[in-house]
């Protein structure tokens, strides 16, 4: 049939002896995932394989309800600095659902746990992988963890939620490791992101594509996940149990994880991120974005009291609102003039099909 | 100079002069040309063709942006349809890409990106919305007069918020996918999510109700077709109710039998999140193609056996093509790909075309 020309890029680098964009964008692909992306796969894993311990551990009266509770803590910050690297497997299938369930609008996390629990009182792993997504994940161990209905003091109580607290950890660490063996297996994510072209990307720049997508996609969706709660799809009425994590108040802590991992994978380690890609002439692009980050940042640790709190009062929202405002620079600037710059298609058909 | 000519000895002539005319000029079946809607970085508008090998033939900019192709069976011409709720489509000169006429919708009418023409070279048939009764699907019926291609009739589609039509190899039966869906001129926000109709519907060219079928779900869109040579019917859906149920998101009607889920495994059906893009066949090869833009996947089965040959990361695929060995698929933001499908193990190509921008259709003629 055709005979495909032989890529011109390369060629054209061979014969000059130069390190074509192309080099530099395989380069920065393979970092990103060696010292960003999969460490941070591996500390999700570590934080599972800790929780799916420490339900035990709870459950068998061996650690108390706050030394649990951190434990959770800490897995669900790990699953909030994956966001912005949701790329490969996981971000497959709709395996995301299986560890974190939001938006919540009709409070379904509780209702399917209560009644997951009337029917399958006996619960384990196996019955759970079997079971809606919505009871899978983070969100329904946070729910019997902190919901101010269950007291978890009265041993009545806790043998009842307890199956499914252990049931849920045992899933939320075989999933994690799952994708981790895929991620490092031949032909997985860290080879496909090291080596051009493979199966899923016919070259560097797809992946760089891809990474930007990803990293753009998470801070538009922390957009969402702060302008809820703060009224901004419901006509300004705050909606304060509509945020992510309202129960054990870490919105804003997720929110915050999240974004730094944003920031990891604009900077790099060893400076091998993003920002590398820019040339000497788009410096002022590379400033603003930086400045873009760090006004972010500071107006996030300036948040000190927990969301609801600052829901409550004018001046909160007023903090919140900034907060968002600086949010939406980021955002703005890395859809807009960074995926520009960088020759980056980030949506045409699949936000608006036909 | 030759062209002009070919085109005003009118229709009876078409059959007769057209295909020797076009291959005259330089179309070489082993470098197929790929027609395709795409967009520039800045948001215009182009009807593009392509070699294979990533020679561009021609791209012509156009003032609305288009989405399906329908090339002409003698001419070297192609309609490029307008997306809906487009109202220009526009008639092109495969040879230098140029523009011969722009067709534009009637008054209350708009199309919907999907068009045939007829064997004969002399008719055109396009799905296009009714938006005084918003969603009502109507056949606009075109006929060449001369090189013009003119409004003649109108025929219903028995069905609402038509979207791809095809033939039956009998070349005037007509199959189409009524998505079930009504939108409103100069809108694409669907009114009546919780009373859709979506239908597959078989009709004769003069309008003729062979027969009308849906699938279980109200919300299950049917909206893009291929049919095989032996006329077997796919159809990919887009399914407008939650993320988590259930929807069959490809369909088949083999010749006699009833619309049914084609057999989708579980894990490529939560993969395609609820939309598929494009459909292909592939008529050697017994093989049926589908993009989903959202999942960012494009799968292959054989359409015999059901068996999944292919299950691949493509990120926003957007149109795909039978070729000789195989497919080959665009995209909205990455590389095009060809996809040799001769031997048991699927293999990719990139392809030397421009990235991104790919409109969801691809024709290669």
């Amino acid at each position: 049939m055709f005979r495909p020309k032989l890529l011109f890029t390369s060629l054209a680098a061979v014969l000059l002896g130069a390190c074509s964009p192309q080099d530099q964008q395989a380069k920065t692909a393979a970092a990103l995932a060696q010292q960003v992306i999969l460490p941070t796969y591996s500390r999700w894993v570590e934080a599972d394989r800790r929780l799916a311990q420490s339900a035990l551990a709870y459950c068998s009266g061996q650690l108390d309800l706050e030394r649990a509770r951190a434990d959770f803590y800490a897995a669900q910050k790990a699953w909030a600095e994956l966001q912005p690297l949701m790329v490969g497997p996981l971000a497959e299938g709709n395996r995301t659902w299986q560890v974190q369930f939001w938006p919540d609008k009709k409070n379904l996390v509780a209702r399917q746990v209560e009644q997951l629990l009337d029917s399958k009182p006996e619960i384990n792993a196996a019955v759970l992988a079997k079971s809606s997504v919505v009871v899978q994940g983070l969100s329904a161990y946070e729910y019997i963890l902190f919901d101010s209905n269950i007291d978890l003091a009265d041993d009545a109580t806790r043998a009842r939620y307890c199956p499914l607290l252990e049931a849920i950890g045992q899933h939320q660490q075989r999933l994690a490791e799952e994708i981790l063996v895929s991620w490092n297996a031949k032909d997985g994510m860290l080879e496909q992101l090291s080596k051009f072209p493979n199966p899923r990307y016919a070259d560097a720049q797809e992946a760089i594509a891809e990474l930007l997508r990803a990293q753009v996609t998470a801070i538009d969706t922390l957009k969402k996940k702060l302008g809820t709660p703060l009224g901004r799809f419901s006509k300004g009425i705050p909606q304060p149990l509509q945020a992510e994590a309202w129960r054990s108040e870490a919105s804003l802590a997720n929110i915050g994880a999240a974004l730094n991992s944003a920031e990891a994978l604009w900077h790099g380690a060893d400076r091998q991120g993003i920002r590398a890609l820019l040339g000497r002439d788009q410096q002022e692009l590379v400033q603003r974005i930086d400045a873009a980050y760090a006004e972010a940042r500071g107006k996030l640790e300036a948040l000190r009291p927990p969301l609801a709190e600052l829901l409550a009062s004018e001046a909160g929202r007023q903090q919140l609102s900034d907060f968002y405002d600086s949010l939406n620079r980021v955002h703005r600037l890395q859809e807009g003039d960074l995926a520009k710059a960088l020759g980056v298609q980030l949506g045409f058909n699949a936000n608006d099909g036909d | 100079m030759l062209r002009r000519h070919a085109l005003t000895l009118g229709s009876v002539l078409l059959g007769a002069l057209g295909l020797g005319a076009w291959k005259l000029f330089g179309h070489q079946p082993e470098e197929p040309l790929l027609l395709s809607a795409r967009d520039d970085g800045d948001g215009n508008h182009y009807a593009v063709g392509y070699r294979l090998d990533g020679t561009r033939a021609f791209a012509t900019r156009v003032a609305q942006r288009c989405h399906d192709i329908v090339e002409h069976p003698q001419q070297p011409l192609a309609l490029f349809v307008a997306r809906r709720p487009g109202t220009e489509s526009y008639l092109i000169d495969l040879r230098d890409g140029r523009l011969l006429q722009t067709i534009v919708s009637r008054p209350d009418r708009h199309f919907y990106g999907h068009a045939v023409f007829h064997r004969g070279g002399e008719w055109l048939y396009a799905t296009e919305n009714d938006t005084r009764d918003p969603g009502r699907g109507v056949l606009g019926v075109y006929r060449f007069q001369g090189e013009r291609l003119m409004h003649d009739h109108e025929l219903p589609t028995h069905g609402l918020g038509p979207h791809q039509l095809a033939w039956l190899p009998d070349g005037e039966t007509l199959v189409v996918a009524n998505g079930g869906i009504r939108t409103e001129a100069e809108s694409r926000v669907e009114m009546n999510l919780d009373a859709m109709e979506p239908s597959l519907v078989l009709m004769r060219r003069d309008g003729t109700l062979l027969s009308k079928e849906s699938l279980p779900q109200q919300m299950n869109s049917i909206r893009h077709l291929a049919v095989a040579a032996d006329g077997t019917v796919l159809a990919g859906q887009q399914y407008m109710g939650e993320p988590g149920e259930h929807a069959d998101l490809l369909a088949i009607k083999r010749p006699g039998e009833a619309l049914q889920a084609f057999p989708v495994g579980e894990e490529q059906r939560l993969a395609m999140n609820q939309y598929t893009a494009s459909v292909a066949v592939h008529d050697a090869l017994r093989l049926v193609a589908v993009t989903a833009p959202r999942g960012n996947r494009f799968f292959v089965w054989d359409l015999d056996s059901g068996a999944l040959r292919l299950d691949a990361p493509l990120p926003d695929c957007a149109g795909v093509g039978a070729v000789k060995d195989g497919f080959v698929v665009t995209s909205g933001q990455g590389r095009c790909r060809f996809y040799d499908c001769r031997g048991a193990q699927i293999t990719m190509q990139p392809l030397e075309l421009p990235a991104g921008l790919w409109d969801n259709h691809l024709r290669l003629v």
